[in-house]
């Protein structure tokens, strides 16, 4: 099913058709990583690594509470050098239907106390007295999958978080808010808000990357390769093999298009050359109407692929599928491209109702 | 709105000897957006039916003799063109003087349907740019002293 949130949506408060009290929120998604926010708080740093990594969004303004996000795979973290029963382990496993064995839980309090100890560390050097609780361990989730531990800190700043590890995906993630210390009744706030709507890995086989105004849903076996976030200009590329999908928005669209027309700046941005595909129009999810290119890849383009995909083979792309629309809405265009194996033709089509424009 | 020439020479010698440790204070972004952007007076500017605003900007009338001999012997115009975009004309029309920059911020966003950030970003980078070039200065509202007051203006509780 198509995402259903946009970032800074409005939703009704209560119940649907009740009271036109509308609450906004700002909805993050990053490697796995989903949560709400209040509303106009915004991404300002991350990691590109899916295996272990940080997020953190700021609030609007001076900027003064921020949520950040660390996470890392609990099988990695176990593992030491690799050996060659690691490599082979998978493959026998599969060969003879065996599941995977049961990793150990890890020591949450172990890292929490690690972490603590470092912000004990430079409330110390700020000349601040530093004091933390953490309360009992507890298994929590929809269906017990999580095992978390809460804490807060104060000392300098102040924070409210959560560590916990998911029997799902294996991650052990650390969240929290931290703002000054007169902040203290928007942290709880904020931090109930985090933890109640966080998920930390892919749902219904998707992974939501949304920031800025960019909301989008894509395989959760794509990989994200390269990004650009600009004023006016955000682009995301993932990879799966050789294959790719491009998310692309812009803004100013009616700036844009007073000197482009939609076909003009599409073959702009086109990865490949379109002169030979099929064009057609269609309308979208969102009732937009979007010009798309797709057919199989022409020989000059396949060599540019092959180029490009140097790195593996794997699921070679023969077809190419790229479509634009305009937004009035949010006054922005938003472009998805996808180069694709025959196996999974169709993909243009199934990522682009989950990329939410309005 | 250039500084007194005390306050300059103050943080000029703190500039050349470091170790005095003479700096001016830093703005903080909180005082940054309630600034005022206000036009150089010397520019003219006219909007085009198309959206463009073209400025022209005069011939730096403090240059020394050389400099102008120099600029007549190399045929350089009395006068230069600058070209902004609609939203920049947008911006360019909002430095009156009584905007805050976080006013002109919130207006181009809305105006133009950008994220608040993206707003923000956007107008900051450009209003620094033409700050650069001398095309605005930033004004600060300071309070009026009591003596400055005109008491028919304030108003009776």
């Amino acid at each position: 099913m198509p995402v259903q949130t946009t970032k800074n949506e409005k939703r009704p408060a209560r119940e649907e058709g009740a009271a036109s009290e509308t609450v906004e929120r700002t909805v993050v998604g990053w490697q796995g990583i989903r949560f709400t926010l209040p509303p106009d708080w915004n991404v300002t740093s991350f990691s590109m690594d899916r295996d272990s990594g940080y997020l953190k969004v700021d609030s609007p303004g001076s900027g003064t509470m921020s949520a950040q996000v660390r996470w890392s795979n609990a099988a990695k973290q176990e593992q030491t050098a690799p050996t060659l029963y690691y490599f082979l382990a998978p493959y026998f496993r599969r060969l003879l239907r065996r599941p995977a064995p049961a990793l150990p839980k890890s020591d949450l309090k172990g890292n929490l106390e690690r972490i603590l100890k470092e912000t004990g560390k430079q409330a110390k050097k700020s000349k601040a007295p530093f004091e933390s609780s953490l309360k009992p361990e507890k298994v929590e989730g929809e269906n017990g999958e999580r095992t978390a531990i809460n804490f807060t800190w104060s000392g300098g700043g102040r924070g409210q978080g959560k560590i916990w590890q998911c029997a799902v995906c294996n991650r052990i993630v650390v969240a929290q808010v931290v703002g000054l210390p007169k902040d203290l009744n928007a942290i709880g706030v904020i931090a109930s808000q985090l933890f109640a709507s966080m998920h930390d890995h892919a749902m219904e086989g998707y992974d939501l990357w949304a920031l800025y105004d960019l909301v989008a849903e894509v395989p959760e076996t794509f990989r994200l390769e390269a990004q650009k976030l600009l004023s006016g200009h955000l682009s995301l590329t993932f990879g799966r093999g050789a294959e790719k999908i491009v998310i692309q928005r812009w803004g100013l669209a009616n700036m844009a298009l007073k000197k482009f027309t939609l076909e003009e700046w599409f073959r702009k941005e086109a990865m490949v050359n379109v002169k030979r595909l099929a064009r057609r129009e269609i309308e979208t999810a969102h009732g937009h109407r979007a010009l798309v290119f797709e057919g199989a890849l022409p020989l000059t383009s396949r060599i540019g692929v092959l180029r490009d995909a140097r790195n593996s083979l794997r699921r070679f792309p023969t077809r190419y599928a790229g479509g634009i629309w305009e937004c009035p809405e949010t006054n922005k265009l938003f472009l998805i491209q996808a180069l694709t194996n025959r196996r999974s033709e169709g993909l243009w089509a199934e990522v682009e109702p989950r990329c939410v424009c309005h | 709105m250039r500084l007194p020439l005390k306050t300059r020479l103050y943080y000029g010698i703190g500039r050349h000897l470091p170790f005095l440790n003479i700096r001016p204070p830093e703005v903080d972004r909180k005082s940054a957006m309630t600034l005022r952007p206000g036009r150089n007076a010397q520019l003219t500017w006219e909007k085009r039916e198309s959206g463009e605003t073209i400025l022209t900007v005069p011939e730096n009338p403090k240059a020394g003799r050389v400099t102008k001999l120099m600029a007549r012997w190399l045929k350089v115009p009395n006068e230069r063109h600058v070209e902004l975009d609609e939203v920049g004309g947008y911006v360019w029309e909002l430095c009156d003087g009584d905007h805050t920059v976080e006013s002109i911020v919130q207006k181009t966003g809305r105006q133009y349907k950008m994220n608040r950030r993206e707003a923000e970003v956007s107008v900051t980078m450009f209003l620094q740019m033409l700050h650069e070039r001398n095309f605005i200065g930033f004004y600060k509202k300071v309070p009026k002293k009591s003596w400055q007051r005109n008491p028919e203006e304030e108003v009776k509780v």
